[in-house]
């Protein structure tokens, strides 16, 4: 995760006076979602590997998954140095984006690694 | 669970790890194929400009409030007026684009061959994976499903006796081509990210309607509340001195 | 765009280049993939790996893609005959193509003839009216001969069909300016400020526009986006502080007598005042009596 890219530091400022105007560049904010997009779906196949070898099952696993994103939210959230706004016109991108497409790859490479290590 | 099952570990080299490796380097092939296959037609004046048409609108929209009322006005005018305004669609002919759109051997021709390169090796896969690895029971997966699943993921199996987790070869491919997107993602750089989805959606419309989004931007230019933003500069430009100054 | 680490990446390897470290190659490449104008360096590092045929071999097909950078590079440095060569290599390989064509129109163009450059693009644009290129170079010829009207007809015949591109409003507005058409100048930038709104220089120039049109609404209004580039460049553009100090005195002049219902926006003229001061004061002391007296004039400080 760390320094995974640096582009997210050329997002837009964002209003201090008024809440209600917002100026972001809307190619940045593209860059930033791709960033965010990348590392979710690069975790979410990392950790679904780790799911595997550790043998969780079940419950445990999709747990493992929760706890991953929430890590990965807590990375994002501080490479933003906790400043969302400036970045992100909502907390939501930084939350939910991602998140059920990285569910699949998830699956998918938990499932092999576990079958791999343990099942046969 | 009492009643596992013992899979042989010849099933692991020789169905599930061959299988994985095989689609993954399928959708590495088919990435380069459909780039070579991008054929670089002269396009059409009418589509050019309408796209272009449609990018200056929205910029227009999404950058409203940074121009004077009066400007913003003059420019919808421009764009949405009903004799000859830019996103103005007379109603006859928009049914004549589509029409035109089908007698265009051209545009066929693309389409059926960016169709091709999706289909073709996804039925040649298929294929391969019911004729080689039919009825195997190739990988379980980690955590229990309802009965429901059972037509989802024992595809090619028919045992109603075995627990629903067990998934058949051909199943794991059905999950292959799902999982592996986001793998595709990352390394092929991310405009192969969602090139299947938008190519079904394509499908469905057979190609992009120019007429259809110039009337959808016209609507939505329509309701844009002006709201100039500048006069809120200049209080900020006030605190960003104050600032400065002190 | 040009991100942050691709410019220190672009540096670096120039750097390593110049000093005889290698990687030319890489460096041709990232300039070309970055399209950023280092015709000098491109022609000096580009000429070395051409003449030497151990190296030029070694890139396989790509070494035409390098001729035609070369020759564009020796062309905006002016060593036409390098130009020259570079071209008639590759006309010799690509007798048919369309891209060397354009090279050669560009070439007519370097030397001067210009209607001979303007034959050569008319008819490569009957076979592709759509390339942007090819008309963007009419409007050049025609800029370059001094034919003001001329380029404007022709970047508005542009504009009719890429009215995305906002390089050519830019051109068109800088164009309108030179020509003293500020109201058809202020309709381009307005075009720009849409496309991108948070580049200042944009609202400065939009800013300059309306100043120099006059009239008290437009004078506002110049004030009004004045502040904006204040606030987009963080109050760094001396430009944008002395604007706003001519703008509001010029409204003061204009509403003299009348009932001054804006008497907020004077704090605003102190402060740019105040900034300006504060900047002198850091860069240049020995003019800072220069700029008091310009203020005092102005009656801000």
């Amino acid at each position: 995760m760390a320094g995974r890219n640096d582009s997210g530091a050329s997002g837009k400022k964002s209003s201090d006076i008024t809440n209600d105007l917002q100026i972001f560049n809307t190619e940045n904010l593209q860059s930033n979602m791709k960033v965010i997009y990348y590392s979710r779906t690069f975790l979410s196949i990392i950790g679904g590997v780790i799911a595997g070898i550790l043998g969780f099952t079940g419950l445990t696993g999709f747990i493992f998954y929760f706890l991953i994103m929430a890590i990965t939210s807590v990375g994002l959230m501080a490479k933003a140095k906790f400043s969302v706004q400036s970045y992100f016109d909502s907390w939501n991108r930084i939350l939910l984006d991602g998140f059920l497409g990285g569910l699949m790859s998830f699956v998918l490479f938990w499932t092999f690694a576990y079958d791999i290590v343990h099942i046969f | 669970m009492a009643e596992d099952l013992v899979l042989d570990t010849a099933i692991r080299d020789w169905v599930l790890i061959p299988l994985s490796v095989v689609m993954v380097l399928i959708g590495i092939l088919r990435y380069f194929v459909s780039k070579l296959m991008r054929s670089s037609q002269i396009p059409d004046p009418k589509i050019v400009k309408e796209g272009q048409v449609i990018v200056r609108a929205r910029n227009l929209r999404a950058g409203a409030n940074f121009i004077p009322s009066k400007s913003f006005r003059a420019r919808r005018v421009y764009f949405s007026n009903e004799e000859n305004g830019l996103l103005h669609v007379p109603k006859g002919q928009a049914q004549n684009a589509q029409a035109q759109m089908f007698s265009d051997p051209n545009m066929a021709m693309d389409m059926m061959k960016k169709n091709l390169s999706m289909i073709i090796p996804q039925t040649l896969t298929f294929a391969w994976v019911n004729f080689f690895f039919s009825g195997f029971v190739a990988a379980k997966i980690p955590f229990p499903l309802t009965q429901r699943f059972r037509s989802m993921l024992q595809n090619g199996i028919d045992l109603s006796t075995v627990d629903v987790s067990y998934v058949s070869s051909r199943s794991w491919y059905f999950l292959n081509l799902f999982g592996l997107r986001g793998l595709f993602s990352l390394i092929l750089g991310e405009e192969n990210a969602t090139d299947d989805t938008q190519r079904m959606m394509q499908m469905g419309g057979f190609g992009f309607d120019p007429s259809k989004s110039l009337g959808a931007e016209k609507d939505s230019l329509d309701i844009v509340q002006h709201e100039w933003a500048l006069p809120k500069f200049e209080q900020r430009a006030e605190t960003v001195l104050k600032n400065l100054v002190s | 765009m040009v991100t942050k680490t691709e410019e220190t990446e672009l540096n670096r390897l120039e750097n390593q280049v110049d000093n005889g470290g290698g990687g030319a190659w890489e460096y041709l490449c990232l300039v070309k993939k970055l399209k950023v104008r280092r015709s000098d360096k491109v022609l000096k590092h580009g000429l070395s790996i051409l003449n030497d045929p151990k190296r030029r071999s070694a890139l396989g097909p790509e070494v035409w893609t390098l001729y035609e950078q070369v020759a564009t590079a020796a062309m905006d440095c002016h060593c036409l005959d390098v130009a020259q060569d570079c071209i008639k290599v590759l006309q010799k390989k690509f007798p048919e193509s369309k891209r060397v064509g354009r090279l050669e129109g560009i070439l007519l163009e370097a030397k001067g003839s210009w209607a001979e450059a303007e034959k050569a693009y008319s008819s490569l644009l009957e076979d592709n009216p759509l390339d942007p290129v090819l008309h963007k170079r009419r409007v050049a010829i025609a800029k370059a001969q001094g034919n003001f009207p001329g380029a404007i007809e022709w970047l508005n015949k542009y504009l009719e069909i890429f009215m995305a591109d906002h390089d050519a409003w830019r051109e068109l507005a800088e164009i309108y300016v030179s020509l003293q058409m500020y109201k058809q100048a202020a309709f381009c930038y307005e075009e720009l400020i849409l496309s991108q709104p948070t580049v200042p220089l944009y609202h400065l120039a939009y800013a300059d526009v309306l100043y120099t049109l006059g009239g008290l609404d437009n004078l506002q209004t110049a004030k009004k986006y004045y502040a904006s580039t204040i606030d987009l460049t963080g109050g760094k553009n001396t430009k944008a502080l002395f604007g706003i100090c001519l703008c509001s005195s010029a409204t003061a002049q204009l509403t003299k007598g009348r009932n001054k219902e804006d008497k907020e926006s004077l704090d605003l003229q102190y402060l740019a005042g105040a900034a300006l001061e504060k900047n002198y004061k850091q860069r240049a002391p020995d003019k800072l009596s220069v700029l008091s007296s310009a203020l005092k004039s102005l009656k801000i400080s």
